[in-house]
């Protein structure tokens, strides 16, 4: 235990007092923050309307009652004629105007008929009239002013048959709390951005430690010491696994914080408060036990490689792997719920922090994937130390 | 006198990959690197290991100090077997190859305390040690210099330092001189006659044959993986010296005349 502690001691000071090796821990992150905020800042005013724009829709054969409905929204309405059509399309594409209403001729008499035959039941047998819109989606005012004619043919189709009232008298009908909205955001993203920065994280680390020591020697000199195999495979792998999850974390929180600015949000769209404690410790040991079997695993690669540019070839392949596990989290609405999926190495993971993030998980399963992964990650903890024990493996050149 | 070091029928042999083959114009598969070797080193005495390039020297030391395993074979070191109690062994033995390497990273300062640690040795006297056997080979002016910055002779006086951390009983040495000036050179070999002198058994190999004259009190000759010959040196240099006792031997062994 002492010399477990001892190991990794150095490993740490080995990484704090190397200024080369927390930049490049950092840098991700770093990264990540200003190519998102950058991204954000720039795809944001590319794609919102502006705001003094005052909308204009051009309208053939309006009717007076939807004409009232819309320049009450604040849209202008100037009615123009059928041979007009052609001419105003143009001028939507060429963006300087924002939409075109069509409707058919004798509208009025068109919706009483279809009205009568709801009543008789044979209004099915006669198609029923349509509203031409266009718009340019490629022109930000366009496509709000089509939102906002849309949102209101729909209230007056709604009104024109009148069977049932929709939210009559209720003001905030949408209940969706950003909170849902976040956590849906978050659920199907962060555990595949996870995977993947807690995977590149420990790489880096786990080929300098283990198949960078191996290479130049100095793993030799600690085993003529009487170290143990299987303490020297702990140092190595807990230590990792501390540095990784620093790194990792240090490279998630960039991207949360980023977040708001990649969406062109302002101001806190990441409530941090919509997890409880139960939550985050939760977590924790789906992380930490996930991270310990990305050690273990990369730990074996980097023992079995004779350089570091072999070890770093050779988990490639198992990158590949775990984004791919991380993007199925991103699919499937939702956690799996059957337990034996989370006895899948990495996958039941991926599945648990899902879980976690959507605030819909069986804590049960979450146990599993965290206890089925700590055997794995054991079970990669003992081939390791037989690793160290075979001079095959140590001492081939 | 007291056998403290005893191998039993040491054999290793290695597989040899398709381009080695080719390098050496063979046929065989596997090279036999150490072939039955038997010898004993008493307690408090300098044995030399003395043979030619590529006689298996450095694989026996390897094998004494478990690094690699005999396929054949076990050796005895005070006792445990280096079969059975690898880890027993390590802690008794202070070994020293051109293989074992110190991070470039961290100073010689850091790496003696960090591989005390590892021979969990009291810190009061670690820290005392340290003091002596620095200043003894002249490392406590590099004491804070990265080892990657020191030279090449530094850098073996420091492996050579820490490989004793612990003050083990038996110091197995692979080539000590190799590399060092002639006045780093001395300081090690007067440093193992005073290492000798507290009653520590010292192990080295080498193909000087002036170094074993002059240090060893017993010596073992190998050739391809042999020991062909195991005596004191007085008996071995009764009548003619060392190195032409060596080119009979040779000649006798390897069937060709010198
Ligand atoms: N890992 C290995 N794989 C294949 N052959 C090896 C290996 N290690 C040693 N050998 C071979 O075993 C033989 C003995 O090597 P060893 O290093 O023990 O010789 P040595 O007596 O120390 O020689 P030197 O004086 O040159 O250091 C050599 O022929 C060497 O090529
Ligand atoms: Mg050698």
């Amino acid at each position: 235990m002492k010399n477990i502690i001892t190991i990794m001691m150095k490993e740490f000071t080995r990484f704090f007092t190397d200024k080369r090796m927390v930049i490049m821990t950092i840098m991700p992150a770093v990264l990540i923050y200003v190519v998102y905020s950058f991204m954000g800042s720039t795809l944001g005013s590319a794609f919102a309307p502006d705001e003094d724009h005052k909308p204009w829709a051009y309208a053939v054969n309006v009717p007076d009652t939807v004409s009232q409905m819309i320049s009450d929204s604040g849209v202008s309405i100037l009615s123009i004629n059928d041979d007009e059509i052609a001419e105003t399309k143009d001028r939507i594409n060429a963006r300087e105007v924002d939409l075109l209403m069509v409707f058919p001729e004798n509208f009025g008499e068109l919706i009483q008929t279809q009205l009568d035959g709801l009543a008789d039941g044979s209004s099915h047998t006669r198609a029923a009239p349509n509203v031409e819109i266009y718009f340019n989606s490629m022109e930000p005012n366009s496509h709000q002013t089509y939102f906002v004619v849309t949102a209101i043919l729909d209230v007056y189709k709604t009104s024109l048959a009148p069977m049932f009232d929709i939210n009559r008298g209720i003001e905030d009908a949408d209940l969706a709390s950003s909170e849902d909205f976040m956590a849906t955001m978050i659920a199907t993203m962060m555990p595949m951005l996870l995977m993947i920065f807690l995977y590149s994280g420990c790489m880096g680390l786990a080929l300098e430690s283990i198949t960078g020591e191996k290479e130049r020697g100095t793993l030799a000199t600690l085993l003529v010491s009487p170290l143990k195999r299987s303490e020297l495979a702990a140092g190595k792998i807990l230590s990792l696994v501390v540095l990784s999850f620093l790194s990792g974390s240090i490279t998630a929180v960039a991207t949360i914080l980023s977040l708001p600015n990649l969406m062109g949000t302002d101001g806190d769209v990441l409530d941090v408060a919509i997890y409880s404690i139960t939550d985050y410790i939760l977590l924790a040991c789906v992380i930490l036990s996930v991270l310990m079997l990305m050690v273990a695993m990369l730990s074996i690669i980097s023992a079995f490689a004779k350089t570091v540019k072999e070890a770093g070839q050779a988990a490639t392949p198992l990158m590949i792997v775990v984004m791919l596990v991380g993007v199925s989290g991103m699919f499937g609405g939702g956690a799996q719920t059957d337990p034996l999926y989370y006895l899948i190495p990495l996958y039941g993971s991926v599945q648990s922090m899902s879980g976690i993030f959507a605030l819909d998980y069986s804590p049960l399963n979450i146990a599993i994937a965290c206890a089925s992964t700590l055997a794995y990650a054991g079970l990669g903890g003992y081939v390791l130390t037989k690793m160290f024990n075979s001079e095959k493996v140590m001492f081939s050149k | 006198m007291k056998v403290i070091l005893k191998t039993e029928g040491l054999c290793k042999t290695f597989k040899l990959s398709a381009k080695q083959q080719k390098l050496q114009n063979t046929k065989k598969k596997t090279i036999t690197a150490v072939d039955n070797l038997n010898f004993e080193a008493y307690e408090g005495e300098i044995y030399g290991l003395l043979g030619p390039n590529g006689a298996g020297k450095t694989t026996t030391l390897r094998i004494l100090a478990t690094l690699i395993k005999a396929d054949n074979g076990d050796a005895l070191v005070d006792g445990s077997s280096v079969k059975n109690e690898p880890d027993t062994v390590r802690s008794k033995i202070g070994f020293l190859t051109s293989e074992l390497k110190l991070e470039d990273f961290f100073t010689p300062n850091y790496l003696f305390d960090f591989f005390a640690k590892i021979h969990h040795i009291d810190p009061e006297v670690s820290k005392k040690r340290k003091e002596e056997l620095f200043k003894k080979f002249g490392i406590d002016e590099f004491a804070e210099v990265k080892v990657a910055n020191l030279s090449t002779g530094m850098k073996q006086k420091t492996s050579l330092v820490i490989s004793i951390v612990h003050d083990p009983n038996i110091i197995i040495f692979d080539e000590p001189t190799n590399g060092l000036d002639v006045l780093t050179a001395k300081v090690v070999t007067d440093f193992l006659t005073e290492l000798k002198a507290q009653g520590k058994t010292i192990i080295i190999s080498t193909h000087i044959f002036s170094l074993v004259e002059k240090l060893c009190d017993r010596a073992g000759v190998i050739i391809n993986g042999k020991m062909v010959v195991c005596d004191t040196l007085k008996n071995l240099t009764a009548e003619k010296p060392l190195e032409d006792v060596f080119f009979d031997l040779y000649a006798e062994s390897a069937g060709v005349k010198v």
